[in-house]
């Protein structure tokens, strides 16, 4: 292909996004709706990753004791549970550390927690050796007197896993619903574009351009309209995403992950999806008026 | 050269287009085709541009049976013609200059190529000095004049004219076709679809009268009669 004509191909292509004016803000909206949706799946699916590896790689449990255990107590709990087989650490964590890390997290709200006031139980953090003996390891624990419960984080992951899928499922039917809509819209823009310069493509026809010719600028319109709203869906996702993760980091400590860890898969993706429908959808709706001739062009 | 051999075109199994016709054009020949509407001239035309297919004969066109032709070979196929429409198909929205140059970007020109055609064929057909006008401000004699530019800029091997004095003023016809004369002069064969037996009988060109679908009459090619 020569260059001049890649030149034409360019210029008429972003032409057209230009002269089509409202169809095309149209096409690029239920583009962008569906690459935020799209991406809000894909970080909140990253994030629930996040978090349940950190999980299994802290592989540890709290041991929470009942309130009316006193210090002295608590400590000889401990060696009880020390000397559970399967138990690798046994970390001792008072009351008071627990209120302590609060009031420095939420401030004046806590600070009346001392004391009697202290709704906090005594604490130990315990990791195990071998985590399929996980069910007969709790078990012997909780038989020891003064533990109270045991926060399981292994029903924690089991619960972000399944909000993990449910997140990539729905992600899933979103991308298929709105990709389908996108499609149909901007195959429509095309059309409308094809419709208003039937004259200019039959005159193309007659003059002796190929099929491909007549048909590339219209291509080069839909991915132009995939491209802009790959940029225009990165930008609002970023800007939104890092506000979101403000707010609720100052709610409680969760680290998230960075969205500029993520940028380039995302906005890659993005622009390979928003250059594929474009060129589908482009695709479709030129070939079908391509097969019309002469008159027939004119008179669609 | 064109040549019909025994060519029938039916539309919709029912409308007899063209029956059984036969005839040859050679190069650089003036053609007028004439004949009542629906006596089948404008499809003459489509058949040799390849925009209709016959139900059965031959058309052969510079050598090639293009009765036969991939889809993917009628553009080339096209490049050696200019057309010319009754109605003109000026791009409105560019000037008369980017209407011409907008046939030489079809063909892949440069930019050099454009700059060095575009005004000569403007030149050719007197208007030079109207090259940044829209169609718009133009008469009809001018629009077609622009119409043929954009036929001649690709430098074809034949020009078809379909009704070209159809939508313009009697006066201004006998410019049009005194025109396609001057450009067949140049050794360009050109073929003229009309039903204004008026401008024909002014000029000594051949001339086929078309009427339902069969030659009623044929003045003779140039080498029959030389």
């Amino acid at each position: 292909m020569k260059l001049i004509s890649i030149k034409y191909f360019l210029k008429e292509g972003f032409k057209n996004v230009w002269i089509n004016g409202m169809m095309s803000i149209a096409s690029i909206l239920v583009m962008v709706c569906c690459m935020i949706l799209t991406g809000s799946a894909v970080l909140m699916s990253a994030n629930i990753s996040f978090t349940l590896k950190s999980i299994e790689g802290k592989n540890s449990i709290t041991i929470y004791l009942d309130k009316e255990v006193t210090a002295g107590q608590a400590l000889r709990v401990g060696e009880k549970i020390a000397e559970v087989p399967n138990i690798v650490t046994c970390d001792y964590y008072p009351r008071e550390e627990a209120a302590n890390r609060y009031k420095d997290m939420m401030g004046p709200f806590f600070q009346s927690f001392q004391g009697d006031k202290n709704p906090f139980p005594d604490a130990f953090h315990i990791t195990m050796e071998d985590l399929s003996r996980y069910e007969e390891t709790v078990d012997k624990i909780k038989a020891i007197n003064g533990v109270k419960s045991i926060s399981d984080r292994s029903e924690t992951a089991k619960k972000l896993t399944e909000l993990n899928s449910l997140v990539a499922n729905a992600g899933f039917w979103i991308v298929i619903s709105l990709g389908a809509v996108s499609l149909f819209i901007i195959s429509n823009t095309i059309k409308v574009t094809m419709h208003n310069r039937r004259f200019e493509i039959n005159i193309m026809k007659s003059i002796g351009a190929t099929n491909w010719f007549i048909r590339i600028p219209f291509i080069v319109e839909g991915m132009t309209i995939g491209l802009i709203s790959a940029l225009v869906s990165t930008g609002i996702l970023k800007l939104v995403y890092e506000e979101i993760l403000n707010i609720v980091n100052k709610i409680i400590p969760f680290r998230g992950v960075s969205f500029n860890e993520l940028i380039l898969p995302v906005f890659l993706s993005f622009i390979v999806a928003g250059v594929m429908v474009g060129l589908i959808g482009g695709g479709i709706s030129v070939s079908k008026y391509l097969k019309k001739e002469g008159g027939d062009v004119v008179a669609w | 050269m064109i040549e019909f051999q025994n060519v029938t075109k039916v539309y919709d199994n029912t409308t007899v287009a063209l029956k059984n016709l036969t005839l040859q054009i050679d190069d650089g020949e003036f053609v007028f085709v004439v004949g009542a509407s629906g006596s089948g001239k404008s499809t003459f035309l489509k058949l040799i541009m390849k925009e209709e297919t016959p139900l059965e004969g031959k058309i052969i066109v510079n050598g090639v049976d293009i009765t036969e032709m991939k889809k993917s070979q009628i553009p080339y196929l096209r490049r050696t013609m200019g057309i010319v429409f009754q109605d003109f198909r000026l791009i409105e929205k560019m000037t008369v200059y980017e209407n011409v140059e907008f046939a030489m970007d079809i063909i892949g020109a440069t930019t050099k190529e454009k700059r060095k055609r575009v005004p000569y064929v403007l030149g050719l057909v007197g208007l030079s000095d109207k090259a940044r006008r829209r169609p718009s401000e133009l008469s009809g004699g001018e629009k077609q004049r622009v119409g043929m530019a954009r036929a001649l800029v690709n430098n074809p091997h034949m020009i078809i004219a379909d009704e070209p004095t159809g939508n313009i003023d009697p006066s201004m016809s006998y410019e049009i076709v005194e025109l396609l004369g001057e450009i067949n002069k140049c050794g360009t064969t050109v073929i003229m679809v009309t039903h204004d037996i008026d401008i024909v009988k002014k000029f000594p060109f051949r001339v086929i009268e078309i009427s339902k679908g069969e030659i009623k009459s044929d003045t003779g090619r140039r080498s029959d009669v030389s």
